[in-house]
């Protein structure tokens, strides 16, 4: 069992963002957690990264509590709701910090980059990259290094249609090497092309 | 629409400022009416001409023509006549060259002396600095509609920064009877000279107003995010976010070239391999930072030994060089999602990321310090071991600048004697200060003492420097 989540809940000034969610995900699952705006599917990614204060409920990420320390960090990948990147840093050297910290790598960079149509991009500094292509970098980032869960917070923003299919192709792969996703989306064909199971959030 | 009580404010206002300045003005003016040393006027020279080129960067930066968020949106691209719509922005920017331009007349004056006839000097002194300061600006709005004047204002940047390191250099030499003669000549060719300024001036600027209609909306729009954003940052009083403003700015417009990682960089290092990067992709900083290490000794030449100004120009000047080599951390802090996909503990990233401000700033202090015993403002020994051993603790204090938030707002202010102090503001910059102070303290007590033996000192530094750092690291458990 990666992630078992039991009658968890989440209480933001004062009121209910939700209560009551289980959720249990295997080696090699996709899940999909989908729902309106405000129905807390950011919220429920932070309480598995261990982010998120105030969580009633048991959440266990790889039959631990998730915790913000280096060790979970090695185990998961967080793609958060705003691309981050390092001043003075091309796309191509963003990549490449990723196996140097790690020590391994799931792809070679250059296989990195013409993955997430990046290719012609590499020397470029992500503040002059579009929003799309810095999510795209943000993206090959989490997918470059080895890790075991990824938590994706609406993957899908900014992309272009056709490279939405690529991403399907790229968390597919992931999942069959044994990874396991969980990611927040509005994109239901997202969801659909890779087989994800679905969680359902209500609004409170 | 103003109104009779928006101008009776405005005066109003004026005056008490008027009244509230006067008496620091006349200590200052009395200051002045003394004979100067010859040798300390090369330093003196040099540091007006620096902050003449400041001024002029800054101008050449920040547009200079700029205007409101709404009157961007509105009514730059409205056929309406361009001049009228930057009416405003020219008496702002005709204010901060007047006022720039006495500050600048009377630091030069500080720095050659008034021995007689006091007014006429004083009057020479200010025409000569409002004309440079306003003639400068015209000539920033002139690159600002042309390429060929961007390159002659950046060729006059240029021109400057050589006449202070001339200054600097040979003031106390060759170039002391120039500088000598220059203060002690009398005062009808300084009073020619002004007019010659003046009508030159003149000619700049209506030639600017005239090139008003030609700028480019594109520019106008541009320099008014840049402004935009400083107004906002500074009114938020959220000095953090202008450095972000001038990095990010700086790096959307260069063109990089992506380098491999060095191939045996051990894991721990590599999070502290973009600032090195970084550093070595902006050369021009790097060597900025390296010349204002000369700082300290042309302010102790100008201002006649080791004053408490030139201990403060050398404490910030230490650490600030220490902390522009520190945007890692910065980031990280600000956004620590990168530092989550890393999977590195804040303590080993912190200890790998110390290496480099370590060195700048040591480094730094160690020329700094080397400077000023050359100026003779120390007395002889090997003050430069003072940057070696005060290294660690000057990284440290850097890392913890970096790492502070926003300024917290809702600490209440408290009043004191001199007025009402607001803590939030003063908290924040002291936060990475205190801790660099704490470390260097040795440092700061050997400087004030100026023993004959440095050992014990150094020692004590060492100690000193090393265990505050070692304290810092040990503590961080997050990033």
């Amino acid at each position: 069992m990666v992630v078992d989540a039991r009658d968890v809940g989440v209480e933001l000034g004062g009121g209910r963002v939700f209560a009551g969610v289980g959720l249990r995900v295997d080696r090699g699952d996709i899940v999909a957690v989908v729902g309106e705006n405000g129905a807390g599917k950011s919220t429920l990614l932070r309480c598995l990264a261990g982010l998120q204060p105030g969580v009633s409920g048991q959440v266990v990420v790889f039959a631990r509590p998730p915790a913000d320390e280096p060790g979970f960090w090695r185990d998961v990948a967080l793609v958060g709701d705003e691309p981050a990147w390092y001043p003075g840093l091309t796309v191509r050297e963003h990549l490449e910090l990723m196996p140097a910290v790690h020590g391994a790598a799931r792809m070679g960079v250059d296989a990195a980059l013409e993955t997430f149509g990046l290719a012609g991009q590499g020397d470029r500094a992500p503040l002059a990259l579009s929003t799309g292509q810095r999510q795209r970098l943000l993206l090959a980032m989490a997918l470059i290094r080895p890790s075991r869960l990824l938590l994706l917070d609406e993957p899908e923003r900014g992309l272009d249609p056709a490279f939405r299919e690529r991403l399907a192709a790229s968390l597919c792969e992931y999942a069959e090497e044994g990874g396991t996703v969980v990611m927040a989306t509005h994109d239901l064909q997202l969801a659909e092309s890779t087989r994800a199971r679905r969680l359902t959030l209500q609004t409170s | 629409m103003k109104t009779w009580t928006d101008r009776y404010c405005t005066a109003f206002g004026i005056a008490v400022a008027l009244v509230l300045l006067a008496p620091a003005l006349d200590e200052v003016l009395a200051g002045l009416t003394r004979q100067v040393d010859p040798s300390r006027m090369g330093a003196g020279v040099a540091l007006a001409a620096l902050a003449y080129a400041g001024y002029l960067v800054l101008a050449r930066t920040f547009g200079p023509v700029a205007v409101s968020a709404a009157d961007a949106a509105w009514l730059l691209l409205s056929p309406l006549p361009r001049r009228g719509v930057l009416r405003k922005t020219v008496g702002i920017l005709l204010a901060v060259a007047l006022l720039t331009g006495l500050a600048l007349g009377v630091g030069l004056l500080s720095a050659l002396g008034a021995p007689d006839p006091f007014m006429v000097r004083l009057l020479t002194a200010g025409v000569l600095g409002i004309s440079a300061t306003t003639g400068g600006m015209a000539v920033a709005v002139l690159a600002q509609a042309s390429q060929s004047w961007d390159t002659w204002l950046l060729a006059m940047i240029i021109a400057v920064v050589v006449l202070a390191v001339l200054a600097a250099v040979l003031g106390g030499g060759p170039w002391r009877p120039l500088l000598s003669a220059v203060a002690g000549a009398p005062a009808c060719v300084g009073s020619a000279v002004a007019v010659v300024a003046a009508t030159a001036t003149a000619v700049l600027v209506r030639l600017a107003w005239a090139a008003l209609e030609r700028v480019p909306a594109r520019s106008i729009l541009a320099a008014s995010t840049r402004t935009g954003q400083v107004v906002t940052a500074t009114v938020l009083l959220d000095p953090g976010t202008l450095t972000w403003i001038a990095e990010d700015e700086h790096w959307r417009r260069r063109r990089l070239r992506s380098r491999p990682l060095p191939r045996r960089l051990p894991a721990p290092l590599a999070p502290a391999w973009p600032d090195w990067r970084r550093a070595a992709r902006r050369p021009g900083r790097s060597a900025l930072l390296l010349a204002s290490a000369a700082l300290p000794a042309l302010a102790a030449r100008a201002g006649g030994g080791l004053t408490p100004v030139v201990l403060t120009v050398l404490a910030a000047g230490a650490l600030i060089t220490a902390a522009a080599c520190t945007a890692g951390v910065r980031r990280d802090r600000n956004d620590p999602s990168l530092a989550r996909l890393s999977g590195i503990g804040a303590r080993p990233a912190l200890a790998a990321r110390a290496l480099l401000p370590a060195l700048a700033g040591g480094g730094w202090l160690a020329l700094a310090l080397t400077g000023l015993v050359a100026t003779g403002a120390l007395s002889a020994g090997p003050w430069w071991l003072f940057g070696l051993v005060a290294a660690p603790a000057l990284a440290v204090g850097a890392l913890r600048m970096a790492r502070r938030g926003p300024v917290d707002h809702s600490l209440p202010p408290i009043p004191t004697p001199f007025g009402v102090m607001f803590t939030g503001p003063v908290l924040w910059a002291l936060t990475g200060a205190d801790l660099a102070a704490l470390g260097c303290a040795p440092a700061l007590m050997a400087l004030g003492a100026q023993p004959p033996d440095l050992g014990s000192y150094l020692l004590a530094q060492a100690l000193t420097g090393t265990g505050v750092a070692a304290v810092f690291l040990l503590r961080r458990r997050s990033h």
